[in-house]
Order: structure tokens, then sequence, then C-alpha cells
């Protein structure tokens, strides 16, 4: 009896269970998340060696992310001196959209660049996918900001390499208060500051004097910046929530009163409609990170070279001068095929001096130097040896010696939790809706933690 | 009796390994994952329909929901008359410069979106836009249309229409061109105005056409991301955030398996969505 031949449906089915059984069942076995193979830095975190090597003899090539624009130039040119510091070490330095694309990279594995830029308040949420650091940077530990320290600190391991510290500073139209006889050196605290823009309002009832910002992300960093003054943040170093506590509702509450008192222009950093409200003469005081130098520098005409920088006033009499408001660090992706050089090009440009004063000092695109941030390597800050130079839309002043006496009051942190961009959809969205008049501080806290502990930490 | 031959299964072979290899088994790996709690990288846990349960009491899935059912409801029914009202005009003989205007309406439906996203941005922005402009010179006040809660949804969803509405078309003149001219010259000699024609004739015989028109922009608006991904970033205060980028959302969170299950939680209800509007719209067709 010859053999029963298979039907065409029977074995088609056959062959489709087998393949699909050999494709999902067994591939799935051997990828399954968290199986070796199946990508990311595996459950210890990736731990760097420091190269061995000497600078001249290094070899090798590694492709960095920067964003675009002028900042792209600038560490461009630094990256020049690095290439003659290491000969042999090839740059591909490429300008990207960061936030849209690096995190997806990360999670992806594809074209995994070996360096990049990123926001300090992104790095902790992706720490599982980039190098710990912690060995690298410990000789240069005692001399870097602690702020920057702790915001790159998940699991007492350091993910980036700190770069930028963004002192807050006050900002002020010199000739409006004079005009007004408001004294810039007596707005010790943030009272003072309510108080003088109702001079100032008084004077000219045109004028909505104090800026508030109107992007949700911005203005929970603004507020982030405020907290840091006060010595506290969204989470302490356990990753609990301290939103409802009195120095956030002091912030909250201050910000409702002005509303309130309309004291305040709701604009959206540095749009038009906020290039207008500065220039015509309605925004008198911008409290505001050091990167706001930007607007006069690049932007502002009709009040260029009226506007100057102090110290933000403090929350309480004698309290700290100055809060960080955002900054930014290197990332060593877990997946970087040349982490070691990455590594020796960032400590180049972070703690060498050639390198960032290569950074800060006077360059083709920046012939002052770049002065929207200081280092947060400290024998960088010396006040009296500025790697700036004064700046003449401020009307000369010496916005580094500002900044950097500013930055020395900022008190540590305990490090950005990795769901911080996610809280933005809840407490960013709220802080709108206080700044707006439609809720008050009491609703922003209540309805931001439930939120907060409910999508993101319960869930982290 | 006919004798096995391997030659034919070796033929079609190829299809089933690559269905297999890029449709089955990315398939159920995103079923095993919305089953876990993993962040793409390390350890992954076991947590069974936890991630279910939380999307399911999620108010904000629900909300993203919502956004998408607005917006569905501001394009879809649009789009189906205004596709048809198009159909009708292009299938008519005596309409000059026919291929101009075919020409016309398909060209925003391979316009780059993103291009005309940002477009959409600088006509309407609050302070600077040229729609606020032109109402200025009206003496009209100036709308927040991407600011706004209540203005932001008809805004993405007049970009949708502007892009796709060219597509409906095509797709509607396709079902118009099937519908048999005799049955039009009779209708005619039995006295029916071009008003009846189009009502007893016309769209009763482009349902199909209509049925595939809307399941397959169903699919597009719940699927809709890259509109408030650029033009609103999902908000303001979250109004835009579709279903579509409400899934993202979790996903640039590295909260890979709430994403897979939002994705499975996603294709449910769309697929549900799209059989009962094919029945609904197929009622009348007896089959």
């Amino acid at each position: 009896m010859s053999p029963t031949p298979i039907g065409r449906r029977g074995f088609l089915k056959g062959g489709l269970g087998a393949a699909a059984l050999a494709a999902t069942g067994g591939a799935l076995a051997a990828c399954a998340p968290g199986a070796p193979g199946a990508g990311g830095a595996g459950a210890q975190p990736s731990k760097l060696a420091r190269p061995t090597a000497s600078a001249s003899s290094v070899k090798g090539e590694i492709t960095v992310w920067n964003r675009s624009g002028d900042l792209f130039k600038v560490f461009d040119a630094a990256i020049g001196r690095f290439r003659q510091a290491y000969p042999n070490v090839t740059v591909r330095h490429q300008a990207v959209d960061i936030d849209a694309k690096l995190a997806n990279t990360l999670i992806s594995g594809t074209d995994v660049p070996d360096g990049s830029f990123w926001d300090d308040a992104r790095i902790g949420g992706q720490a599982e996918h980039l190098y710990d650091l912690t060995d690298l940077i410990a000789p240069y530990r005692e001399r870097t900001s602690a702020y920057k320290l702790s915001v790159n600190t998940v699991g007492g391991r350091i993910y980036g390499v700190p770069w930028d510290l963004d002192p807050g500073l006050l900002w002020y139209r010199e000739d409006v208060l004079e005009s007004a006889g408001v004294d810039p050196a007596g707005l010790a605290t943030y009272d003072d500051l309510l108080t003088a823009a109702r001079t100032v309002k008084e004077k000219d009832p045109r004028t909505r004097p104090i800026h508030l910002e109107k992007t949700p992300f911005l203005s929970q960093l603004w507020l982030e910046m405020l907290a840091n003054q006060q010595g506290t943040s969204l989470t302490d170093a356990q990753g609990r929530l301290r939103l409802d506590s009195p120095e956030y509702r002091r912030i909250l509450t201050w910000v409702r009163s002005a509303v309130d008192d309309g004291l305040v222009t709701h604009a959206p950093y540095l749009e038009p409609a906020d290039i207008s409200a500065l220039d015509g003469g309605q925004q008198v005081f911008v409290p505001w990170a050091i990167w706001w130098s930007f607007a006069p520098q690049q932007l502002l005409k009709a009040t260029k070279g009226r506007w100057r920088a102090a110290p933000l006033p403090a929350w309480t009499p004698g309290g700290a001068r100055s809060g960080a408001m955002g900054g930014s660090s290197f990332v060593i992706p877990a997946k970087a095929r040349n982490p070691e050089l990455a590594w020796l090009l960032y400590e180049f440009l972070c703690f060498k001096e050639p390198g960032y004063t290569a950074v800060y000092g006077p360059n083709d695109v920046y012939p002052g130097g770049l002065s929207t941030s200081i280092p947060s390597y400290t024998p960088a800050l010396d006040p009296d040896k500025p790697l700036f130079r004064p700046i003449e839309a401020l009307g000369g002043q010496d916005l580094w010696k500002v900044a950097v006496e500013a930055a020395a009051t900022i008190p540590a942190a305990a490090p950005i939790p990795g769901w911080w961009a996610q809280s933005v959809d809840y407490l960013g969205d709220n802080l709108q809706r206080l700044m707006s008049g439609r809720m008050s501080p009491d609703q922003v806290i209540t309805e931001s933690v439930e939120k907060i502990q409910r999508n993101l930490i319960d869930r982290s | 009796m006919r004798s096995f031959r391997l030659s034919p299964y070796l033929f079609i072979a190829p299809f089933f390994v690559v269905f297999a290899a890029f449709g089955l088994y990315p398939l159920s790996y995103a079923l095993q994952l919305s089953f876990m709690r993993w962040r793409g990288a390390g350890e992954a846990h076991w947590v069974g329909a936890g991630n279910y349960l939380y999307l399911l009491t999620s108010p904000d899935f629900w909300a993203s929901l919502g956004n998408s059912a607005v917006m569905w409801l501001l394009i879809v029914p649009v789009q189906v008359v205004a596709g048809l009202g198009g159909a009708v005009l292009l299938a008519n003989a005596r309409l000059r410069l026919r291929a101009l205007f075919r020409v016309a309406f398909i060209a925003p439906f391979v316009t780059p979106l993103v291009a005309m996203a940002q477009v959409w941005i600088v006509v309407f922005d609050q302070d600077h836009g040229l729609v606020n402009h032109l109402l200025g010179l009206a003496g009209l006040p100036g709308v927040e249309w991407l600011t706004s809660t209540a203005w932001a949804k008809p805004t993405l969803a007049l970009l949708f229409l502007w892009k796709t509405t060219g597509f409906a078309i095509i797709i509607l003149l396709a079902g118009l061109q099937a519908v048999p001219g005799g049955v039009y010259e009779a209708a005619a000699l039995d006295g029916a105005s071009r008003w009846r024609q189009f009502w007893s004739i016309t769209v009763p015989l482009v349902r199909r056409s209509t049925a595939f028109l809307v399941v397959v922009q169903t699919l597009a608006v719940f699927q809709m991301f890259a509109e408030p991904f650029v033009v609103t970033e999902g908000g303001p205060y979250g109004s835009t955030t579709t279903a579509g980028l409400y899934l993202y959302k979790h996903i640039t969170a590295s909260d890979l398996g709430t994403g897979a299950a939002n994705s499975f939680l996603l294709v449910l209800l769309v697929f549900g969505l799209s059989l009962v509007s094919v029945r609904l719209l197929r009622a009348k067709d007896g089959t």
C-alpha cells in the first residue's frame, strides 16, 4: 500500500503551524524580555573602564549627537581642539533632534551613537540604557557642582557627564526700575518682587511686569528652579513625592497672588508674543535661568541694552539666591561601539581646561564667549577669571561674575526621577491652570500628587 | 491517487517564512509583552493582566479614546459627505478641466504630513497666524486655534480633512464609475430628477465603497499620531492626546508592556468599530 499523500490544505496548515511555533515559541523563548540577547543593559548597569592608552595612541571613530543650532557650532569648534589632543580619534559630530530620537534609539538599539548631549531631566528615565560612569567621574566628583551630580544620579550611580550649570537669575529692566524709583538691590525676597511689580504697574498701568511661562514643560522646569532654591524638589532621595510641602505651597501661592493682582504676562518662552511683550515694555521682570541672556543678545531690539541680571530674590530672608533651571549632560549609551573614546571626548570638554575654555571662551560663533550657561566643574568657576566677556546687550554687565556668585548658593538636589518628563502631563498642565486662574494652589498639589503617584510612581 | 509534490510548496514558502518572521512573530512577541512590565532593558516581570487593568481603570486612557472619538465625529461624516460631493463632481462628463481637478484633489494626499503640520502651526498661530490676521482685517477677534481646548481638536481635524479628503474622493469615484450608466438612463426615462437619482441610485450603489472608506478612515483616525505630535504635542491640557499619541507616550517612557497592552486594546476597539460600520452600511444590501 502506498503511503497516503498529504493533502495540500493539511500540508499548509501543518507548515504554517510549525513556522508559527518556531517563530513564536522558540524565538520568544530565546528573545524574551530580560533574557540574554534581548537587548538592553541587563540587570546590572554596564560599567565603563578607563582607557589606558596614551592620548597619542588611542585610535578609533565615534559618532556623537548634539542639538542643532549655535551650540552645535560651538561644540564643533571645541571638538576640533579635542582632535588636536587626540589626533587618532575621528569624531563624527551630528546635529540631531535628540528629544525626538534618542529615547527610541536607545530602546531599539539601532544606530545608537557613542555619546549624546541630553537634558538632565530626561536622563534618569533611560538610565538602564546608559553606561554607569560613577568610577570614571570619581576623580572629578569633589570639584563638580553637587546639584549636577545629584541630578545625574540614579540608584546611587552616575549616568551622565555633568556639563553645564544654569543658575536662575532675576532679569530686569534697569531703566524702568529707575524711573519707578525701585532699587534692584532691594529685591531681597519674592515679596519685595511683588511690591516692586505693583509699584511699576502703578507708574505705568500698561505693564504686566512679571513673566510667567505658558508652556507646561518649561513652567514645570521653572517651578523646580524655585523649589531647588528652597532645598527641595519633586521627589526626595528615596523617590517619594514631596510636592505637598510648605515650600511648593509657598511658590504656588505666590504665583496665584501675582496672577490675581494682574501683575503677570503669561507667554510662551521667547515666542513672538513673548518677545513683543518684552520689547513693548509690558514685561519688566523675568525670573529665569541664565540662558535667558540669549534674548537681549539675539532677539530683542527696542529694549536691547536695557536689561540687567541680578540674583533671584530669596523665599525667606537670608535664603538661597539662586536655584538651577534645566541643564544638560553627556550620556554614553550602553550599546555604544566605542564608549571609552566617547568618555575621553566628554572628559576633555567638561573637565580639562583647554576643553571647557574652548566651549565657553570667545569663538567664531560667539565672539564674546558662550554666556547662556556656566560650567559645573568648580575649578572653572572663578568670579575673577571669566570665561566669557561682559555683555554689550546687557549694558556691558559682567554676567559671568553675577552668575558664578549666584551659582555658589544653589542647594544640592535629590536625583531627578526617571518619570520627571512624563509628570509634565499632570503637574505642568495644572501649573498652567493655576497661572490662568483656573486652579488654586491646593488643587494643583492635590490633583498632581494623585495622578503622579498613580500613573508614574506606582508603575515605575 | 496523485502523489505529493513538494515544488509548489517551495514556491509559496517564502511568503509564509516572511509572514511568520515579520507578522506572526512580532504580534506574538507584543502579546507576550503586554502581560509584562519591561523597560526595554534589564529584567522583565510578569504582571498578568495588570497592564490591561491599569489602562481600563485609567482616566487618561479613556480620555485619549474620547479625544479620538471626537476627532472621528469631526472627520469621518464630513469626509464621507465631502468625498461623495467631490466624486459626483469629478464623475460629471461635462465638467471642464477634470484632470486638473483630480490632481488638485489628490495633491494634499501626497504632500508630506509633517511639512503640512508645520504650515498649520504658522497659519493658525494665535498671535501671528494668517487666519487670525484675516479675522482681524474683518474686525473679528482672534481665536486660540491651537492653544484652547475648545478649538485645538477642530483645527487638527481640519488638517486631517485637508490631507485625506482627496483619498476619499478617489475611493468613492471608483465606486461611482462601477455604477452602470443604464440605471441612470432608466431612472431619467421614468422622470426621476437628478436629486432623486442621487439619493435613490448613487448613494445606495456606492454603499460598499463608503463602508470601505469609513473602515479605513476609522483606522486612520484612531491611529492618528503625527498631527497632534507635531502641531500641539497632545495639548492643551491633553485635549489632543489621541489614542495613537497616548500609546506613543508609553513607549517613550520605556513602559513597553503598557504600550503593548494599549495597542491590543486599540486593535480590539477599532476592529469592533469597523465591524459595526460595515454592518450598518451593508444592512440594506442583503449580504
